[in-house]
């Protein structure tokens, strides 16, 4: 059986914890805490370790999925999870401009670590003052949509629509590996 | 009432300067955010902080899951020392971080002495 380790990233409230949940087939291992800092405006708990869910991919695959942390005090997570990581998805959520900066900085922490393929997944696109995804593209520095990773819209809370991402990112894995061999 | 961030600090510097071989001590949320600590100048308050909790939490999570029950006390042991994550209730997390050469009965004595005093500010 073959394992792949997929990190799922992004600023605090993007839905990575929702994210795994959404897919996992086995009950997610989760650390979430009480939120006391500036998550708490937006939810009561988040992850202060990592989320962990698996998911049967093909009869010969299994995905295993880490969530991380969002705020950068925990960036020794990102760093730990990015490690073993065979691709990773920045979820950004497409109503809080503010946070792109953020986003911004968590995509270069990760790639300075490692140079695994990414797909950028777009949450909250239904909240009135989403943004669209090419201004999010430029926000996140891909001014050309020629050279950028595969920008995905996922609803976190739907099934579907998550495992839609994470085929996605899948693909994007495997033919980045067919054009470098 | 609102906690006291200079009655827990002065608690943890007691606590440091006090018991031979301790060589820092911090108090942080479960989240990860700092609420009173005394370390040695090279650590980060808040990186310390986001890592206790993000090891309470995993202790925790084996407790459970791995049938251990509750978790009251997590060890890590290197060759130079140690650093203890106590849970203190519901809304805390004491960290200690000791010599080598520590005593550890003492060290627990310690623990429990110290985590009584940090219960009663933080109540």
């Amino acid at each position: 059986m073959e394992i792949m380790r997929l990190v799922v990233t992004g600023p605090v409230g993007a839905g990575k914890s929702t994210f795994i949940r959404s897919v996992s087939e086995i009950e997610v291992v989760d650390t979430d805490r009480r939120a006391t800092d500036e998550a708490l405006l937006i939810k009561k708990r988040t992850t202060v370790a990592f989320d962990f869910g698996r998911l049967q991919f093909g009869p010969d695959m299994a995905l295993h999925l880490y969530g991380t942390p969002g705020q950068s005090r925990f960036d020794f997570m990102w760093d730990i999870l990015i490690q073993k990581a065979h691709a990773y998805i920045l979820l950004v959520a497409a109503h809080r401009p503010h946070e792109f900066r953020e986003a911004r900085r968590i995509m270069m922490f990760m790639q300075q670590r490692s140079p695994v393929p990414m797909i950028i997944g777009l949450t909250h696109t239904d909240c009135p003052n989403a943004w669209d995804a090419a201004n999010i593209a430029l926000a996140l520095g891909y001014p050309n949509p020629n050279r950028r990773p595969p920008l995905v819209t996922v609803n976190a809370n739907e099934t579907a629509s998550v495992a839609q991402a994470v085929i996605a990112l899948v693909q994007h894995t495997w033919s980045g590996s067919l054009a470098t061999t | 009432m609102a906690i006291s961030t200079e009655k827990l600090t002065h608690i943890l510097q007691s606590f440091v300067t006090s018991t031979t071989d301790i060589q820092g001590a911090a108090v942080v949320t479960p989240d990860g955010l700092p609420l009173a600590a005394s370390l040695p100048g090279s650590m980060d308050e808040e990186r310390v902080s986001a890592m206790s909790a993000a090891m309470l939490s995993l202790g925790d999570r084996i407790g459970s899951e791995l049938a251990r029950g509750g978790i009251d006390r997590i060890y890590v042991e290197g060759d130079k020392g140690y650093g203890i994550l106590t849970s203190c209730g519901e809304d805390a997390v004491f960290l200690v971080l000791a010599d080598k050469a520590a005593k550890q009965g003492l060290l627990l004595l310690e623990i429990k002495r110290t985590l009584s005093e940090l219960k009663a500010v933080l109540m």
